[in-house]
């Protein structure tokens, strides 16, 4: 079916990851802007304490998305999205869908991007200007994915353990300032403020999308469920530590007027008689590593999306696509605009990736049927 | 053509490496901190120019509103290395400079232009606002800023200081912080119950924004000295104060929060008038809200566990059982005592609810706490409180004496 010369934009056959790589992959991409903001948007729609109540039912949802978005590449093995996607509703349409989830990448890229500037830029790094902390980040990316998806699963197994114990560490020395008593009443205006927050929980969980292309990648794609359930239950379970901790710190009343609550949860508190007394770096330095994964699986995933629509070679896609997700990290003027793009990104990862798998898999499906009753 | 591919690419990365080099050294518009004064402490007080800030306007004035004094004690680098060549000699370890004006951000950019070290303000341990601006001001007005600022650290503590409180940032102990000295003093709450449990920014935050009315830390200071003394109530419809708990009825209120972490509980034996001190090891309390139809009840269950630590009655002996259950009730009714004044001071004088009892409510009784909370603290004074008191004494130290 492939003419010969197509051959390299199929995927390198020593360029594959295992089960946990890919389970890796998925959690960094995951855990990226929402650690920090997530005790706070979720605490503004649901307005009682059982806001983790609405994390629990947020990512299950996300773990069913991603189960479909398994379900619907595992019929076209060896193919990313971008590929299969031309087969099942024709070249046209496929390479419109293509486009959007492109699109998508980039934007989120970008969010990514000036989130990280504007947390580095108020807390860390004040008066260095936005693009040169940027600009670093945006190169170490790209240094990154030109050895392809391997070096990039490779380096977030490193990054991950770190991630997860830093952060475990920061987040339970706050103990100190946490009262059980702002997580109480469980329930006690019903389970109807907890439906509410679950649209924006299941958000915070966008990074199972990337199983669309990283299916093709894998040695035994048929493991590919557990890959996206273990993948999206860890961070599931640091954002239900993360809404307990911060939520228990600073009440629900509390939590709704911080910017950045989880950041401020570590400011918070201090510890004598340690070398450190303050941990608000660490923490940072775990976000911004977390923050380069998951700009890196963007990154990576709108220059594979080019380079397998266009089929030439994803190099100069690489360089091609930072400038672009440079602007758009540069369009929102304000915070809220950051905002507002986040909100935005989130709303078009819903349609993207919570519609359009559950319709192509429906439709594969009928059309795979009618194959076999025509044979 | 492959060699000149490769010295493109070895110019291509000299090019990276030189760029490269520019942010990832990270000094890009550093501060040194030998170059900064570190502010420590802060104080606001209604409106009081200094002197120097007098002769100042005399010549020349920045037009603003005289509302607040703000006094910032700063540690220095020329105070920081004079005292510790001199290994703490009798040279005061700490600056402090009084700026008046409105906004209290303005006021402390005001400071760089009478100093050539700027502030940092990341080590800010204390803030203590004065009674009087307290009773006029909202304090998440004077607060504002410090919540929004980069530098405060949201883990800075609030107290309120009867009277002027730049008088607590002063001290005439050679080589004493005033500012740390507070700080430290938040600490010693294991060994009294009149010490509050540390109210920090965030904390004080979470206060304000629930609409509830809570308490304050209140400090007096004298020569130089200070002491806590008893806690400041803020009203939580205006966050402005309105009163004192003063220190027996702040003791009261630990108890019935059961948030105390030790102390001790002085009564006097009925027979013989002689002094019996109870030392608290561990205290426990539990409200309980009882509704029924539109009548709100509370019934108060304090418990606590500790040991007989002073006796003068002569004929007293701790080995006996008995003598340690007639201690037992003389405490239990010293506590009582303590308690009901607290009550009665909350209901009767100032109608509000510092003790937690509305947060009770809110966790058991969720819908009721929502018809009620708005009013809470009206509803509060009129709402019927039972208590008892269980201590229990475990021990006596390491002396069964009666003498």
């Amino acid at each position: 079916m492939m003419k010969g010369s197509e051959l390299w934009v199929m995927i390198n056959s020593n360029d594959r990851i295992t089960t946990p790589q890919a389970t890796v992959v998925v959690i960094n991409f995951i855990l990226g802007t929402g650690i920090l903001t997530l005790p706070r948007t979720v605490a503004e729609q649901v307005k009682t304490p059982d806001v983790w109540l609405s994390v629990i039912l947020g990512g299950i949802i996300a773990m069913i998305a991603g189960v479909i978005m398994v379900k619907l590449s595992q019929h076209f093995p060896e193919k990313t999205f971008y590929q299969y996607s031309q087969e099942i509703v024709g070249k046209w349409m496929g390479k419109l869908f293509s486009f959007f989830i492109i699109g998508y990448f980039l934007v989120l890229g970008g969010f990514h991007a000036r989130s990280l500037a504007e947390v580095t830029g108020y807390l860390l790094l004040e008066g260095t200007p936005k693009w040169a902390i940027i600009m670093p980040f945006m190169w170490a990316s790209l240094y990154l994915i030109r050895g392809g998806i391997n070096p990039i699963a490779r380096l977030f197994e490193i990054i991950l353990p770190i991630t997860v114990i830093l952060f475990l560490l920061v987040a339970f020395m706050s103990i100190k300032i946490f009262e059980v008593d702002n997580l109480r009443p469980v329930l006690g205006s019903g389970i109807t403020p907890v439906l509410k927050g679950i649209r924006t929980t299941a958000l915070a969980f966008t990074g199972p999308e990337f199983m669309l292309l990283i299916l093709a990648f894998m040695k035994e794609p048929n493991k590919a469920v557990k890959a996206v359930l273990v993948g999206t239950a860890i961070p599931l379970l640091l954002y239900v530590i993360t809404v307990v901790m911060v939520i228990g710190a600073f009440s629900v009343d509390g939590v709704v007027t911080r910017t950045w609550p989880t950041l401020d949860l570590i400011r918070s508190y201090e510890l004598t008689g340690l070398i450190f007394e303050r941990f608000d770096s660490l923490l940072l330095v775990v976000w911004i590593m977390q923050m380069f994964t998951s700009f890196t699986v963007n990154h990576y995933a709108a220059s594979l999306g080019l380079s397998q629509l266009f089929k030439k070679n994803i190099h100069p896609f690489m360089y091609g696509v930072l400038p672009v997700i440079y602007l758009i990290s540069m369009v929102p003027r304000n915070i809220n605009d950051v905002f507002k793009l986040g909100d935005m990104v989130g709303n078009a990862a819903l349609i993207l990736f919570g519609f359009l798998p559950v319709l192509l898999l429906i439709i594969s499906k009928i059309k795979g049927k009618k194959y076999e009753t025509s044979l | 053509m492959r060699q000149a591919s490769n010295h493109v690419r070895f110019f291509l990365s000299v090019l990276l490496s030189v760029f490269l080099l520019v942010p990832l050294a990270g000094c890009w518009s550093s501060h040194e901190i030998e170059e900064r004064s570190l502010g420590v402490g802060m104080a606001l007080d209604k409106a009081n120019k200094s002197m120097t800030e007098k002769e100042f306007d005399e010549q020349e004035e920045y037009p603003k509103r005289n509302l607040i004094t703000s006094t910032y004690q700063l540690i220095t680098p020329q105070v920081a290395s004079s005292t510790t060549v001199q290994g703490g000699s009798q040279q005061k370890a700490y600056v402090n400079m009084a700026e008046t004006g409105d906004s209290i951000h303005q006021m402390t950019r005001e400071l760089s232009l009478r100093r050539e070290t700027s502030i940092a303000s990341q080590h800010l341990k204390v803030i203590i606002i004065g009674e009087a601006l307290a009773r006029t001001y909202s304090l998440g007005k004077l607060v504002n800023e410090f919540l929004r600022d980069n530098e405060i650290r949201p883990s800075c503590l609030v107290l309120i200081s009867k009277g002027r409180a730049s008088d607590g940032l002063e001290s005439k102990t050679a080589g004493e912080i005033p500012a740390f000295r507070l700080a430290g003093m938040v600490e010693n709450a294991y060994r009294t119950t009149r010490i509050l449990p540390p109210t920090s920014l965030i904390k004080l935050e979470s206060n304000i924004e629930s609409g509830t009315s809570f308490l304050l830390q209140n400090v007096l200071s004298a020569n130089g000295e200070i002491k806590f003394a008893g806690a400041a109530i803020i009203k939580g419809k205006t966050n402005k104060m309105i009163g004192f708990l003063n220190e027996e009825e702040l003791d009261g209120l630990t108890w019935i929060t059961g948030k105390g972490k030790g102390g001790l509980v002085k009564s006097f034996d009925k027979k013989t008038g002689q002094l019996i001190v109870y030392e608290i090891e561990s205290m426990k309390s539990h409200i309980e809200p009882h509704v029924k139809g539109n009548s709100i009840s509370f019934n108060v269950h304090i418990e606590s566990e500790g040991r007989l630590s002073e006796n003068w009655v002569v004929s007293g002996n701790p080995l006996e059982n008995q003598f340690l259950h007639k201690v037992q009730k003389n405490s239990e009714k010293k506590v009582k005592h303590l308690v009901r004044n607290t009550v009665e001071k909350m209901q009767k004088e100032y109608k509000v609810d510092v003790a937690g009892f509305g947060n009770q409510l809110r966790i058991k009784r969720p819908r009721v706490w929502m018809r009620v909370k708005d009013n809470w603290d009206q509803t509060f004074s009129e709402v019927p409180i039972n208590y008892d008191v269980k201590l229990m004494i475990k021990d006596y130290g390491t002396s069964g004496s009666r003498k």
